[in-house]
């Protein structure tokens, strides 16, 4: 309406209809003044349109200002304050396994079949512009944490339970290098685990993540990044969990606290270097825990899982318990250069143990390489995957793939295995794990992925046979398909 | 040497004594949020200000103003915005900060003269030159063809001056028959093309858009236009009756004390009902309370009859609650 009105005005004043007639041959004065208040008239009917329209922008831009803005997209589905200073997100992770134990007959504890690995509805958001939170429930079989069948805690060790709080915590972002993080989370120790469980390359972490180090714990971290982030710190206290523990409830195993640090770089970050991609850094916790023999429940020592994660290839043996001081240090690192990728990491954890009156430092480490390969050449990175081209079944986009390997191992102390069987049983127990995995994973789109991987294990020991000639335990081979939705 | 040690004594005196002054000479930052029509006065006055308290106590005083719809301005410091000062257009906003913010006291307006209003105003009509509509009164303005510019009285405070002005015109003309009343202001805002939301708003769109044939301005508004905006452009006609309009002031305490303002925030309202103060505001075309100064600017100001919020209208709560809030008498008329 407006458009016509100033049109219809520009128009008759442009063409001279009004004037050029009234030139020529109003010679009436009152019909001249009647053109000249309808035009008069005309010209304020077109201010009074522009005025509106205006007044109209005006009250949109100030509607917008305090309407809450409603996000649905691959990042996740929420609301957000105008201001985007309070927001709220749905997002969820999925994952669906298929897994195969291809010598099944040695590995009784294993049977083939579905399983939920992870199902995990998540809320987390922002308040007053600087308070995160997150929250994340967990509906699957939780068998990260595995099965620890004589020691394990239910304070301070692995879960064999099928739902629980897997994550619940606040973080106060007052300056970008002063960061305050507190509740239950990951700890910011192992680089392997601090990414998060969708994006991994494969479908289980490897020994670092798993064995060595803590999974999640309850406390409270100061952590923030430097020098434009290139250099990230954190320190922390936690109630402190065993190798590869998941704190599941809110008590600690004792009085001590496990006290976690850690600094990662990337110097070359941002910059147009064949090292932009480059990642390393070293973290450390230390605590001292005393556990109760005679309680299998509080050890305070963990078993180590083999990758197929159903059944220990170590086990302390009964009557051993956490005696002292418990030290881990990780070094690590990551490279990724255009569809190539790489990821390092190397644990050790020397646990002091008593067994009776016999006492010792036992150091067991991990470590691990992980390489993958993006054949559809998207680029890699520590995050997930955004293929280039999302697949559809009605056009050429295949979406992206990406080949993976990984070698690891897992090393337990010779000193836990003495001919009394002190600390450990030769025949039942493991001195080592190696082993070496490939995998494809297609990524469909940002959300959905497919992954394939196949694993074989070679044990050291805890085959049976005798402490003086302890048998192999067989190899664990695995075949695991994931289909896995994240959003 | 008596003559060194007293040298020396002399230039420890001096750096004794100059250099706490020079180390007490404080930075400070006031914020003044105020109403549209205000930003010439306060202009002037923040100068004037900031010279007087260098001259006193040696601090640099930098003055902000934010200037806007009364209402809309008075819902800013409630949600938020950091005023030391406020300076609005009616005590209802004020009021306000007490009731929504519990940013000032209850007893704000005995705090300072005059029910902390240091200046008053009244609207008249601003017409174009010739007055071309023969406008003379408030009943010219329900004429059919007679077009209406007046800002939104749900956010500007001189809209609801003008509002009850021209209620105040039909209650005395219509025998207090309230119906009658409603029904002219009614057919006055149906002469009002366009709701702007502030009063320095609806002078832009008068003035500098050319809409509309008569402007329902405060006085001040009206004389800036009259002779800075568009000088030999407009004419001013003086209603037979028209309003008191007491824009009132305030230090928002709360604000000020994290400041550590309230010192200087109270010095700079107390300035405003100095003999300076008082003649920048009369300048600016806002009529002084302090006698001396109205006395010299009383030629300026036209006489009008006028009446007052509180004995005509039972005050600003009762007069904001019959008229502006949702439902009320504005609403019911605006929306015929």
């Amino acid at each position: 309406m407006h458009f016509k009105f100033t049109k219809f005005a520009t128009a008759l004043i442009a063409s001279g209809i009004i004037s050029l007639p009234l030139a020529a041959y109003a010679n009436d004065s009152s019909e001249l003044e009647e053109l000249r208040a309808l035009v008069q008239q005309l010209d304020q009917k077109v201010k009074i349109l522009d005025r509106k329209g205006e007044l109209a922008e005006e009250t949109a831009a100030e509607k917008k200002k305090t309407t809450p803005v409603v996000k649905a997209s691959e990042d996740g589905f929420g609301l957000e304050s105008a201001d985007g200073k309070n927001k709220i997100r749905f997002k969820a992770l999925a994952q669906i396994d298929y897994r195969s134990y291809l010598n099944a007959s040695n590995q009784t504890a294993n049977i083939d079949g579905f399983d939920f690995r992870r199902i995990r509805p998540s809320v987390e958001g922002t308040v007053f512009g600087i308070y995160d939170f997150k929250f994340v429930p967990e509906f699957g079989e939780n068998k990260t944490s595995g099965i620890s069948p004589t020691a394990a805690g239910a304070a301070i060790s692995k879960s064999s339970s099928n739902s629980g709080i897997v994550d619940a915590y606040i973080d106060a972002r007052f300056k970008p290098w002063f960061q305050v993080r507190a509740g239950k989370f990951k700890p910011y120790v192992g680089l392997e685990r601090l990414q998060a469980g969708a994006d991994t390359k494969f479908i289980e972490r490897s020994y670092v993540s798993n064995n060595i180090l803590p999974n999640r714990d309850l406390g409270a971290s100061i952590h923030g990044d430097l020098f434009g982030d290139k250099l990230t710190y954190a320190v922390g206290v936690f109630n402190g969990v065993v190798d590869g523990g998941d704190n599941i409830t809110s008590q600690d195993f004792n009085g001590d606290k496990d006290f976690a640090a850690r600094v990662f770089t990337t110097p070359f970050k941002g910059e147009d270097s064949a090292l932009a991609g480059l990642g390393f850094g070293i973290s450390a916790t230390t605590t001292s825990t005393n556990g109760q023999a005679n309680l299998s429940s509080i050890t305070g020592l963990p078993d180590y899982k083999t990758p197929g994660q159903q059944a220990s290839f170590f086990t302390y043996a009964t009557g051993t318990s956490a005696n002292g001081t418990r030290n881990r240090w990780t070094p690590q690192a990551y490279y990724y250069n255009g569809p190539f990728g790489v990821l390092a990491e190397y644990a050790q954890v020397d646990q002091h143990v008593i067994s009776g009156t016999t006492t010792e430092k036992l150091s067991n480490d991990a470590w691990h390489v992980t390489a993958s390969w993006l054949l559809t050449g998207e680029d890699a990175s520590f995050k997930g995957v955004k293929p280039k081209a999302a697949f559809n079944p009605d056009s050429t986009g295949w979406g992206a793939w990406e080949l993976v390997a990984r070698y690891q191992e897992n090393n337990i102390d010779g000193a836990a295995f003495t001919t009394s069987k002190t600390f450990a049983d030769s025949t039942k127990s493991s001195k080592s794990a190696e082993s070496w995995a490939v995998g494809v994973n297609w990524y469909l789109n940002q959300n959905i992925k497919v992954a394939t991987n196949y694993e074989q294990t070679s044990f050291k020991w805890g085959g049976g046979g005798t402490v003086a000639a302890p048998i192999d335990r067989p190899d664990e081979r695995t075949l695991f398909t994931r289909l896995q939705i994240s959003y | 040497m008596k003559k060194s040690l007293l040298a020396i004594a002399l230039l420890a005196a001096a750096f004794g004594t100059a250099t706490p002054l020079t180390a007490a000479a404080k930075d400070i930052s006031l914020l003044n949020v105020s109403y549209d029509p205000t930003r010439e006065l306060y202009q002037d006055f923040n100068a004037a200000f900031s010279k007087f308290w260098l001259a006193k106590t040696g601090d640099k005083v930098t003055v902000k103003a934010s200037h806007g719809g009364s209402g809309k301005q008075a819902r800013a410091i409630i949600d938020g915005l950091d005023a030391d000062v406020a300076t609005l257009a009616l005590a209802y906003d004020v009021d306000q900060l007490q009731e929504k913010g519990k940013l000032i006291p209850k007893d704000w307006q005995t705090r300072l003269p005059h029910n902390s209003s240091p200046y008053t105003s009244t609207i008249v009509l601003l017409v174009r030159k010739g007055n071309p509509k023969n406008i003379k009164d408030w009943d010219d303005l329900i004429k059919p063809g007679v077009s209406v510019i007046t800002p939104n009285p749900k956010t500007s405070g001189g809209a609801r001056w003008n509002y009850l002005a021209a209620w105040a015109y039909a209650q005395k003309h219509d025998g207090n028959d309230e119906a009658k009343t409603k029904e002219f202001v009614g057919k006055l805002f149906k002469n009002v093309p366009v709701l702007d939301t502030g009063a320095r708003v609806s002078t832009t769109t008068f003035v500098e858009r050319g809409i509309g044939d008569v402007l329902l301005a405060w006085e001040n508004e009206a004389f800036l236009a009259q002779k800075e905006l568009g000088v030999g452009k407009f004419e001013i006609i003086v209603p037979s009756l028209s309003i008191l309009a007491e824009p009132p002031v305030t230090v928002v305490d709360k604000v000020a004390k994290r400041h550590g303002t309230e010192v200087v925030a109270k010095a700079y309202l107390e300035y405003l009902y100095t003999e300076e103060g008082q003649e920048i505001a009369a300048k600016n075309y806002y009529r002084p309370t302090l006698t001396s100064v109205a006395k010299k600017y009383e030629a300026q100001f036209p006489k009008v009859n006028l009446v007052k919020i509180d004995e005509d209208f039972g005050g600003w709560q009762v007069a904001q609650k019959k008229h502006f809030s949702d439902g009320g008498t504005f609403d019911q008329i605006y929306q015929k």
